[in-house]
């Protein structure tokens, strides 16, 4: 892989990624809740005490004195302490919250490009068929409903009405395991209905995205010359017109992993899957700005990351693009 | 359109954009994808702009009708919620919030995509290195997280009190916050197509006979990406509805004008879910999936005929 086209896609997502916390360095003083002007708002407080206060948080230095100082704190992982957490560190309140989160969407994501590819390619192959239009007509609604739109149904459904699965939670409240295996069983019990809504809602958009990818290489040369060759219409898909098609799909995968993240915090809500999305969503309710803040770097640093994965990836996949 | 332009006398503008507009009709029509989504689009707006065609005045938790969670019966036809309110009565009235907020959010969001990126596209050099690179970070974050931070810092700023177009506060606040975290892929979109009307013939003709910037911005570009604007506008509509409804449901909605994302967040903060009480989920959850799905079958067909590039694949 070229030297260049690695190092610039890292220089980028550098920058944005610092772009990102400066973004927050500002935001948070111009939270509501901001610390100097709750102290603002008390009459009796003398100059002397608010400039100590001021002294004490740094807020008495030049703005970008302490934009370099935010910076090398947040390079070294501090982010700040919760306000809800009685001042647990933003990061350790963070850090306890994303595995269920990364599971969540790790899995969903394996399931979803499998089967939203597959089920794209087919019915773009075979355009205008059985296939393609139940698939696309499932897909768009799919790709129409918001995570928790296509959730709460399931719950009503498969947990409410037939008992199948528990309504919400990672694990049975208070229950004791005679092994780590029952743990687990227990587990992939809580995990079936959150990871299908998940799933569900991906596997539209990927399924939209693929089948029109597939539909433009229908009519490329190389096709055509596949067909002359005699080739067998599956060796022709696999082949030819699914690595072709693939690229552009990766490139716009990547590109919704920003979007994908507010679907799942929201289907994490409906089953309180105790990830990033019930934090976010019990952050706000108490307007607890620095775990939110936390949230969003860390949310915007795995999306970057994802990004560039993808960039490189795209590197391996299409040797044009190394320059 | 050929055929006009080299006809005898002097076809009037208005004459061919009616015949470049009988020539749209004609294709879109053929599109029944776009036909269906356009036909429910029509049903929600009648929704949206007369509500009292079809239930009495919103009602709140001192005028309900029912008892609290009653199931669909002959007097309340989708039940009742937790507070007693008719949910067709909520429903229905929700369908105005939810697409003037979502017409608001587009308008923002279509306006300050189209300008960025015109002018980038048209302007060129460090205007639009700078201007693309700023771009690619709001298309990259995962807004939806941004959108949530901003969400009380734009309400303290207008102030709690402040109303807009009689919308309130709070309904403002989500009508900015979609505007300023999606603007980006039409700016995007709007740029490539700039990129090349801006080679064509007539902005060079306009330069020579010493028009500014402005004027052939205006003038010339704005005209020949404006089929690109209408196609875009649609699906941005389906994207804005998406977004209020899911920042409604984590609780940022207003619940005293709610919209369907607001009553599906009042469904599950009853517990609705696990109660199995699908009435309260269902009326709003239909609606908002058919009017995303109205926009987004509307907006992809109007891509198909309208954008140049996309023309080309059948």
């Amino acid at each position: 892989m070229g030297g260049t086209y690695l190092l610039r896609r890292l220089v980028q997502a550098t920058l944005t990624i610092l772009g990102i916390v400066v973004l927050n360095f500002f935001l948070f003083r111009m939270m509501p809740g901001s610390p100097e002007r709750i102290l603002l708002r008390n009459p009796h407080l003398t100059q002397a005490t608010v400039d100590a206060a001021r002294a004490r948080w740094g807020l008495d230095e030049p703005v970008p004195v302490q934009l370099v100082k935010y910076l090398a704190a947040t390079a070294q992982g501090d982010l700040g302490y919760s306000f809800q957490y009685r001042g647990q560190p933003v990061g350790e309140v963070i850090g306890n919250r994303m595995w269920p989160t990364i599971i969540l969407v790790g899995i969903a994501e394996v399931i979803a490009i499998i089967f939203g590819l597959a089920l794209g390619a087919y019915s773009g192959w075979k355009r205008g068929g059985n296939v393609d239009k139940v698939g696309n007509g499932v897909s768009l609604v799919l790709y129409s409903m918001p995570y928790f739109v296509i959730g709460m149904p399931l719950i009503i459904i498969f947990a409410a009405e037939l008992g199948w699965f528990p309504t919400s939670g990672m694990l049975t409240p208070g229950a004791t395991y005679a092994s780590p295996m029952d743990q687990l069983l227990d587990f992939l019990h809580h995990l079936v209905l959150p990871l299908l809504t998940v799933s569900l809602g991906l596997i539209g958009g990927y399924s939209i995205l693929m089948r029109s990818a597939i539909i433009e290489t229908r009519t490329e040369d190389y096709v055509t010359t596949a067909k002359a060759k005699g080739l067998s219409e599956n060796r022709i898909v696999r082949h030819h017109a699914f690595p072709n098609a693939l690229l552009p799909t990766v490139t716009i995968i990547a590109i919704n992993l920003g979007y994908v993240v507010a679907g799942v915090l929201t289907a994490e809500i409906i089953f309180n899957w105790p990830g990033l999305g019930t934090l976010t969503y019990q952050a706000l309710s108490v307007r607890d700005f620095p775990v939110l803040q936390g949230v969003f770097l860390i949310l915007s640093i795995a999306v970057v990351m994802a990004n560039l994965g993808a960039d490189l990836l795209y590197g391996v996949l299409d040797p044009r693009v190394r320059t | 359109m050929s055929a006009a332009t080299t006809a005898k006398a002097p076809t009037g503008v208005w004459t061919l954009r009616a015949r470049g507009f009988r020539e749209f009709a004609r294709k879109f029509a053929r599109r029944s994808d776009g036909v269906l989504g356009f036909v429910i689009l029509v049903f929600f707006t009648i929704m949206a702009i007369a509500p009292q065609l079809f239930v009495g005045a919103l009602e709140s938790a001192i005028t309900a009708s029912g008892d609290g969670l009653g199931p669909p019966s002959m007097t309340h036809i989708l039940g009742t919620d937790e507070l007693g309110r008719d949910m067709l009565n909520l429903t229905i009235h929700g369908a105005r919030v939810s697409m003037v907020i979502g017409l608001l959010a587009t308008v923002i969001t279509v306006v300050v995509g189209a300008v960025i990126g015109i002018v980038s596209g048209f302007v060129g050099g460090l205007t639009d290195s700078s201007l693309m690179r700023l771009t690619d970070f709001f298309l990259v974050l995962p807004t939806f997280v941004l959108a949530i931070i901003l969400a009380p810092i734009i309400l303290d700023m207008i102030g709690v009190d402040a109303e807009v177009a009689g919308l309130r506060a709070t309904l403002v606040v989500i009508v900015i916050v979609i505007g300023i975290t999606s603007w980006a892929s039409t700016a995007r979109i709007i740029r490539s197509q700039t990129l090349s009307v801006k080679e064509r013939m007539f902005v060079d003709r306009a330069r020579v006979i010493g028009s500014g910037n402005g004027h052939i911005m205006i003038k010339h570009v704005l005209p020949n990406v404006m089929n690109l604007i209408v196609a875009n506008t649609v699906l941005v509509f389906a994207g804005a509805v998406f977004t209020e409804t899911t920042l409604a449901f984590i609780g940022l909605g207003d619940p005293f004008l709610p919209s369907w994302g607001q009553l599906l967040y009042a469904a599950e903060a009853a517990g609705a879910p696990g109660l199995g009480a699908w009435w309260l989920i269902a009326p709003p959850a239909i609606c908002v999936v058919l009017v995303i799905l109205g926009f987004t079958l509307m907006g992809n067909a109007l891509d198909d005929i309208l954008n140049p590039k996309s023309g080309v694949r059948r």
